[in-house]
């Protein structure tokens, strides 16, 4: 049943897309068409996804004419909730898109409702895929219509994005093909499920998922695979940067999850998987808000907030690695809970986050958050929803956030319990970078809310900003809503997910709920999100009874802020960089800021600056090593096939298909050879 | 019996703080040979800011106007799981470290936003730097309670003292030096001299409630006291457990009420001639002194994780 419903959404999604495109030369009727469409289409896909997760595990297969090419899709729980996190964001961006899309007319409505629909139905059919041809075939899919709507606004910084993007998402995919080579060369067959039962050893395993990792890395914008997030993701419509950042980049890490979980369950797990896993995490979470806190670029800091983000989800996906390759099933499970529980919140805030900074930028027309101050009092509803959206990203309870990475901290501390004096250390390591991470993101968050919101306006269009229009108030409202009901519902919630997280680990389920509060098994740790809340509530209103009861005086207002005796003016307040400078006295390596702070400290600041000064290469090493190769080789291959023809990029798609072909082709012959 | 104890402990904090920072405006006079104020001075304080207007300015929002409230609300919540007379947390659920350490979070939040919300130049300064004390003392103080819950077992406040209070570590030195870089971690979360540096300057003096007056400036004093207060009782609860109330009877509890009021006493004034014989520490070289703290904090976690 699901699946069918499942196939009906493609079909509209597809429908819709071409029904846009035909009708590209009116731009209204296209839009609307496109956004509807789209509606339908994710409303019947998260329906599919919620059966999913609390259904049977549905199949559905058609041979075609090629051995290697069955299209076998398989719906479990995991692809179940994928679809879920995908489709809500994608019904709050068509929604969104009724009105905002309304700023792209010169720009082909009809193609971009053709491509963004397509861009969610790849999505959805590469979730469930179960053979690793057609997973590649969408997956590229996936790839090329988001790489459209990047470039869509053809302004020469999306353009560069979008190319940024385009070579990393190709190099992904070579990493992740030639894993998937790998294991159909070892088993003779392109089917997933004859993975599952095959046991590869522990050197074409590990082969296997280092690819995959690092390929599917890619994908999620893990340190050092991150270069690209920042350029490309700001670059889209905001309503398509909330469904990159809030969905596509959460593929990379299912496509994690999916190879070592799943497509390896047959091979042994080794530890030193896990501890990658976990280490990178720990990088892409301290290194991504550190430069988040750095923009003053209302989207590229959310972007970077995403690097961050994709790190604490890796350390729960490695801590669950940890545990299997432990034989702990109960800390694995813990680990992937807290994993797929926070990629679930990740994608509602970070949706949520990228629409409110949409808004922001459909009234002001800038992205640049120094020109902007006061919007709280133009724009109501957006700072409410944005406000609720920092709470969620900065972990405050009773917030959605703050559970998930309370889950994480307690599979942190339980590995400590349960491993040797290494996984201790390890363990220890990871709830130090958390830790940071929260407490920056915090300062973050302060940062842009405070500079985007609060104060006074500092520029004409920030002082004479509306509030958008209805159908983007709802979109906000709605996933607004979400992150609540995550943070607050915890009890009913984690049992889902937990459920979800075992059927990964193909283990039974553990109890991580008690009445109202959720509780970590192993060491009967317990919070609980209904009663902080209830209680804060109650506390919060017999303080304002208090106040207002008890205080005689009136209230009065003074048109200016005390500035030591001066003239108050409008230049004083903070803006962006004052936060990022205050901050860096204190992280000062981290930004390469020279100064009496490092210079002359004694050995822990030149043990901190050797470790600092290793991050930084490392940033940039994606860049140099892979980016620029691949890109000056790129460029060279172009210069030849000049002279083949004349620069059609519907040809180059042609190549690419062709060379996928033939590459598959080329592994029939040899695996019949072997045969 | 748990509710009535977590309610009444909630109030008596609200309506003893101010008595706790006037003994303490009382004793630093007497150390500075001056005659001093009332011990219930900050009692008329408020009083008389409750009478005064509320100013604010032209762009000031909710944020500023909610901030003292929310502050004391949360205060109010955390002190109702925190164990005071008692061993074990009156409200479990509500006594893990990690959610004590978000919760804290929560106001500084806010604390940051209505800095700017204000828009007073000072003001957000004070606001950002009391957030950047979060960025140094937080990891220290999540990696001290680490370790001590690595060789104690559990994440929660109350089950913590009562191992500790047992005596029966697996590793007592890796808990004593976790204590004790959770004690300095502490004591730079109070935001006392050498570490107040949200008004570390002759301009930024009371830093960022340099906007705030009348009934909100007197809440705001109260939660900081508050919090204060909550801090050290944390540290109390997990590390100097002795001599609170294993059962819930009242002459139990009595007793438990005596010992944490004692442990409180002590702990204040230490703080105090602390806080009386230094100087403020330059803001640029905080960021440098928090290292030592890492540093205990790592050393706490090397013995525990090797069970010494």
């Amino acid at each position: 049943m699901s699946m069918t419903i499942l196939l009906a959404s493609i079909a509209v999604s597809v429908a819709g897309g071409i029904l846009a495109f035909l009708l590209g030369k009116s731009a209204g009727a296209a839009k609307v068409v496109a956004c509807l469409f789209g509606m339908v289409s994710a409303l019947l896909a998260a329906y599919a996804g919620v059966g999913g997760v609390f259904g049977a595990e549905t199949a559905f297969a058609v041979a075609t004419p090629f051995a290697f090419a069955d299209f076998t899709l398989l719906l479990n729980p995991i692809a179940g909730l994928l679809l879920v996190i995908i489709n809500v964001l994608a019904f709050a961006a068509f929604l969104y898109g009724l009105s905002y899309f309304d700023e792209y007319r010169e720009n082909g409505l009809g193609a971009m409702g053709l491509f963004m629909n397509l861009f969610v139905a790849s999505m959805n059919v590469l979730v469930v895929a179960d053979n690793a041809f057609w997973f590649l075939v969408f997956f590229e899919l996936m790839s090329l219509t988001s790489y459209f709507l990047v470039v869509i606004e053809q302004k020469e910084q999306s353009i560069k994005g979008g190319f940024m993007y385009l070579v990393m998402a190709h190099v992904g995919f070579l990493m992740i093909m030639i894993s998937y080579f790998i294991m159909s060369s070892q088993t003779g067959s392109f089917e997933f499920a004859t993975y599952r039962v095959h046991d590869f050893g522990p050197i074409f395993g590990s082969l296997v998922f280092v690819l995959a990792f690092f390929g599917f890395g890619c994908k999620a914008g893990m340190v050092p695979f991150h270069s690209w997030l920042p350029q490309a993701h700001p670059a889209a419509p905001s309503n398509v940067s909330a469904l990159m950042s809030g969905g596509m980049i959460k593929i990379g890490v299912f496509g994690i999850i999916k190879v070592g979980f799943d497509l390896l369950s047959g091979t042994e797990c080794m530890l030193w998987w896990g501890l990658l896993v976990l280490v990178i995490g720990a990088l892409s979470s301290v290194l991504g808000v550190v430069y988040a806190l750095g923009e003053h670029d209302i989207k590229k800091l959310l972007a970077y907030h995403s690097v961050e983000n994709i790190g604490i989800i890796l350390l729960g996906v490695g801590l669950a690695f940890i545990g299997v390759s432990m034989n702990q099933p109960a800390l694995a499970g813990l680990a992937l809970l807290a994993g797929v529980y926070h990629m679930l919140n990740h994608a509602m805030f970070k949706g949520l986050l990228f629409l409110g900074a949409g808004s922001v930028l459909y009234s002001t027309g800038t992205r640049n958050m120094e020109k902007m101050g006061g919007l709280v009092h133009v724009m109501p509803v957006t700072a409410m929803c944005f406000l609720i959206g920092s709470l969620a990203i900065s972990a405050i309870p009773p917030l959605n956030g703050f559970v998930s990475e309370w889950f994480t901290y307690q599979a942190m501390f339980s590995a400590a319990l349960m491993g040797d004096v290494m996984i201790k250390a390890f363990a220890a390591f990871a709830a130090v970078a958390l830790a940071i991470t929260g407490a920056l993101a915090v300062t973050c968050f302060v940062k842009a809310y405070g500079v985007t919101f609060l104060g006074a306006g500092r520029s004409e269009e920030a002082t004479q900003a509306k509030e958008v229009p209805v159908s983007m108030r709802a979109s906000m409202i709605i996933i607004a809503a979400i992150c609540v009901f995550l943070g607050l519902g915890a009890p009913l919630c984690a049992p889902a997910l937990e459920g979800v997280a075992a059927s990964v680990l193909g283990g039974s389920s553990l109890a991580v709920t008690s009445g109202t509060a959720v509780v970590n098994g192993v060491t009967e740790g317990a919070i609980s999100t209904p009663l902080v809340a209830i209680l804060l509530i109650a506390a919060v209103i017999v303080a304002v009874g208090i106040r207002s009861v008890f205080s005689s005086g009136g209230s009065s207002v003074r048109r200016d802020p005390w500035a030591c005796g001066y003239k108050a003016e409008g230049e004083m307040p903070v803006i962006a960089t004052t936060f990022a400078s205050e901050v860096k006295w204190v992280m000062g390596p981290l930004y390469a800021v020279r100064d009496a702070l490092v210079g002359t400290s004694p050995s822990f600041g030149r043990a901190f600056t050797s470790l600092v000064n290793g991050a930084r290469v490392a940033e940039t090493v994606g860049d140099k090593r892979i980016v620029d190769p691949v890109a000056s080789f790129v460029d060279w291959i172009a210069k030849l096939s000049q002279r083949i023809e004349a620069g059609d990029s519907r040809l180059y798609i042609i190549y690419i298909v062709v060379a996928l072909v033939a590459l598959l082709a080329a592994t029939v012959v040899l695996m019949g050879g072997a045969a | 019996m748990e509710i009535v104890v977590a309610i009444l402990q909630a109030l008596l904090l609200m309506l003893l703080a101010p008595l706790t920072s006037g003994i303490g405006r009382w004793l630093r006079a007497k150390i500075h040979t001056r005659k001093g104020p009332s011990i219930f001075q900050d009692y008329y304080d408020i009083i008389k800011l409750f009478k005064r207007d509320d100013v604010r300015t032209e762009s000031s929002t909710f944020i500023s106007r909610g901030m003292p409230v929310l502050y004391v609300g949360v205060c109010f919540v955390l002190a109702m799981g925190m164990p005071m007379a008692t061993r074990a947390c009156p409200i479990p659920v509500l006594g893990d470290i990690i959610l004590i350490i978000y919760l804290l979070a929560l106001p500084r939040f806010f604390f940051g936003l209505a800095g700017v919300d204000r828009s007073g130049n000072y003001a957000s300064i004070g606001g950002i730097r009391e957030l950047i004390v979060g960025i140094l003392v937080e990891p220290s103080m999540m990696l001290a309670l680490f370790a001590a819950a690595m060789v104690l077992g559990t994440t929660n406040v109350g089950a913590m003292g009562g191992i500790v209070g047992s005596m029966q570590l697996a590793s007592p030195v890796g808990v004593l030096v976790a204590g004790a870089a959770f004690a300095i971690a502490c004591y730079i979360e109070l935001g006392k001299l050498p570490y107040d540096v949200a008004e570390a300057e002759q301009e930024l003096q009371e830093g960022p409630l340099s906007e705030y007056s009348g009934p909100s400036l007197g809440m705001i004093k109260v939660a900081m006291t508050m919090k204060q207060i909550l801090v050290v009782s944390w540290f109390v609860a997990i590390f100097l457990p002795f001599g609170s109330a294993v059962e819930m009877t009242v002459p139990a509890m009595a007793l438990g009420l005596v010992a944490y009021l004692v442990k409180m006493a002590v702990l204040f004034l230490v703080i105090l001639v602390i806080e009386n014989l230094v100087a403020r520490v330059r803001f640029k070289l905080m960021g440098k002194q928090t290292w030592a703290v890492v540093g205990i904090a790592v050393l706490a976690f090397v013995f525990c994780a090797l069970g010494i």
